[in-house]
């Protein structure tokens, strides 16, 4: 299945930048560039893209009018969207207008590969079963499938499927994914509130695990258990929490 | 100051009813029976007016008495004291026309004349009293006005000192990290864009500090992790970094880059001449009321740095600013603690922000 993509940034070095970097994935298709925001609607209206590449700061409209643009034209399918800037103040708006990721200019080929892997993911999963919806929490709304949150200087829009654990530190929480690891300023019941029950299970009163990366839970030699992670790391749990784990692994 | 008009009237009028008082027991002392009232309306009336005048005179003049000159002292207020006091007294003949008791009637041009006889100077005597009062209130407030300005000016020029010692730091670790990007774009192109992104992030979070001379110590340690990943790319992983932050101490107010230029001088003058595995390891606790922060690396020890005698810009800068910040609230200390092995400790006072720290994390699809 070939995926078609636009690129549209006012700068000539800055498209063939990714153009370049898209050389890796022979499946993605550039169909258009644009270089001023008119150019690039009429470029998607067109083709129909399923990617678009969107710089924020363009001569004519900015990034947000394009989308807004193409949205109330009444537009068969939005494509994704993964935007890229220089400016990280318009992340939150961007993550509320659910583009697949924020890449903050200069980005490294690895930044770029993981997000047009996850667009590419995102394009598939809804092109073969376009009706998927996510669990839903008791009130109602859905689970959070991804956080947004500046981090050393970047922006990331983290799937929650990436978290290994999440550990409590006074007013803030450790995210510790696969590589690295993020403070945020955040209480552990809020984000457990957040979180599918069904992946994230809380096992002391500061962490939470995600069981997707759990490779056993076993009894230590004080008598406590401990969770032991994919990657080698153990995480404490307390009695309280015991029973939960146990009505998981037993189902 | 608050300059009420009530303030001069019921000032005046209670000098006013001590006169009456003054006058009452001096004229039972001579036998004479006159009514308190009468004594205590009449100086009560004259005193009021003369409240509504010393009024209206700080109202209308207060700025041309503050800078009043002799001259104008002459030409102005002179007459103008005068012309009150024969005002003053008109009123006051007017409102009182059966005084003063124990003589005939007289028309009112002669009852105003009798009054001035015996009162002008004393009248006179009022109006500069007023004066000179209003004139030291004046160089009062001008003197305070003075001192505020110049503690103003005091604390714009630590700032500017400050703002002049951070941009010491700032580009002393641009240009080396641009000559490192420059040399690894030769070698190996990948790691020179990673570098260039992790410059460039450091930077913003630079710019996004902006001048803020506090920052929490999660926020310094972020810079400090962003600046160690960079270093650790530079060292090839030929040093081992250890991190320790004692969850409380996450919200505690520090100065902006007050740990980076200690870390940055433990590469320059340690780290970075070992040519085996070295250690750097970072800590931050709290001791009672006080924030501990210790940077302990592996190294040439201390004496081959002293001959150096390069620790300069830095490690000095963040003293100064320590200094600066805290008074004697604070101390720096380099030492060494075994051989090759040197230890920065900083302490300073634990305070957290008095506002809460905003939170910027977004959940979604």
């Amino acid at each position: 299945m070939m995926i078609q993509a636009v690129l549209a940034d006012d700068e000539v070095l800055a498209r063939q930048k990714l153009r370049q970097l898209l050389r890796e994935f022979p499946e993605i298709d550039v169909v258009g560039e644009g270089a001023t925001a008119e150019e690039t609607i009429s470029l998607v209206r067109a083709t129909k893209p399923d990617l678009l590449f969107l710089d924020v700061r363009m001569p004519d409209m900015d990034g947000f009018d394009v989308i807004g643009e193409l949205s109330t034209a009444g537009a068969p399918t939005m494509p994704c969207i993964i935007f890229t800037t220089a400016y990280d103040r318009y992340a939150l708006r961007a993550f509320e207008i659910h583009a697949v990721d924020y890449l903050l200019k200069p980005f490294t080929l690895e930044r770029f590969r993981a997000a047009t892997q996850r667009a590419l993911d995102h394009i598939r999963s809804s092109k073969q079963n376009p009706e998927a919806a996510a669990p839903k929490g008791p009130n109602g709304t859905p689970y959070t499938t991804r956080i947004v949150f500046k981090s050393k200087g970047r922006i990331l829009f983290l799937p929650v499927s990436e978290i290994c654990w999440i550990g409590a530190e006074e007013n803030y929480v450790r995210i510790c994914t696969q590589s690295e690891t993020h403070l945020l300023r955040e209480t552990m019941t809020h984000l457990e509130e957040k979180l599918d029950p069904n992946t994230f299970l809380r096992v002391h009163r500061s962490s939470i695990v995600n069981l997707q990366y759990v490779k056993e839970v076993r009894p230590e030699v004080d008598g406590e258990y401990g969770v032991h992670l994919l990657n080698g790391q153990k995480i404490p749990m307390s009695r309280t929490y015991r029973s939960k784990i146990k009505n998981w692994l037993e189902r | 100051m608050i300059m009420h008009p009530l303030l001069f009237i019921s000032g005046a009028v209670s000098l006013g009813l001590l006169f009456a008082l003054q006058e009452w027991i001096y004229s039972r002392s001579w036998n004479e029976h006159v009514r308190l009232s009468l004594l205590a309306e009449a100086w009560g009336v004259q005193f009021f007016i003369w409240g509504v005048f010393c009024w209206i005179l700080w109202w209308t003049l207060r700025s041309r008495i503050y800078t009043a000159n002799f001259k104008t002292m002459l030409c102005l207020f002179f007459p103008l004291g005068l012309f009150a006091s024969v005002l003053e007294e008109v009123i006051w003949v007017l409102l009182f026309p059966r005084l003063p008791m124990g003589r005939p009637p007289m028309p009112f041009l002669q009852r105003l004349l009798f009054h001035l006889d015996v009162e002008l100077i004393d009248s006179l005597v009022l109006f500069w009293s007023a004066f000179f009062l209003f004139r030291g209130i004046g160089y009062y407030q001008s003197y305070r006005e003075k001192e505020r300005v110049a503690t103003q000016l005091q604390s714009q020029l630590v700032q500017a000192q400050m703002r002049a010692l951070r941009m010491q730091l700032n580009p002393h670790f641009l240009f080396n990290t641009m000559n490192s990007i420059s040399s690894l774009m030769r070698i190996d192109v990948a790691a020179a864009d990673l570098m260039l992104e992790q410059l460039s992030r450091l930077l913003r979070i630079t710019l996004h500090r902006g001048e803020a001379q506090f920052i929490p110590l999660s926020d310094e340690m972020e810079f400090i992790e962003m600046y160690l990943a960079m270093q650790d790319r530079r060292f090839a992983g030929r040093v081992r970094q250890q991190m320790n932050v004692d969850p409380h101490v996450h919200d505690a107010i520090v100065p902006t880059m007050i740990l980076q230029p200690i870390v940055e001088n433990a590469y320059a003058h340690g780290l970075s001449r070992l040519t085996s595995q070295g250690i750097l390891s970072i800590q931050a606790s709290s001791e009672n009321s006080t924030l501990r922060l210790s940077v302990t690396n592996t190294g040439l020890g201390l004496r081959s740095a002293a001959l150096r005698a390069s620790n300069g810009v830095g490690l000095a800068n963040v003293q100064d600013r320590l200094r600066m910040h805290y008074g004697d609230n604070q101390s720096f200390s380099i030492s060494e603690l075994e051989d090759n092995l040197v230890q920065v400790v900083v302490t300073l006072p634990l305070r957290f922000p008095e506002r809460p720290i905003e939170q910027t994390t977004g959940y979604g699809a």
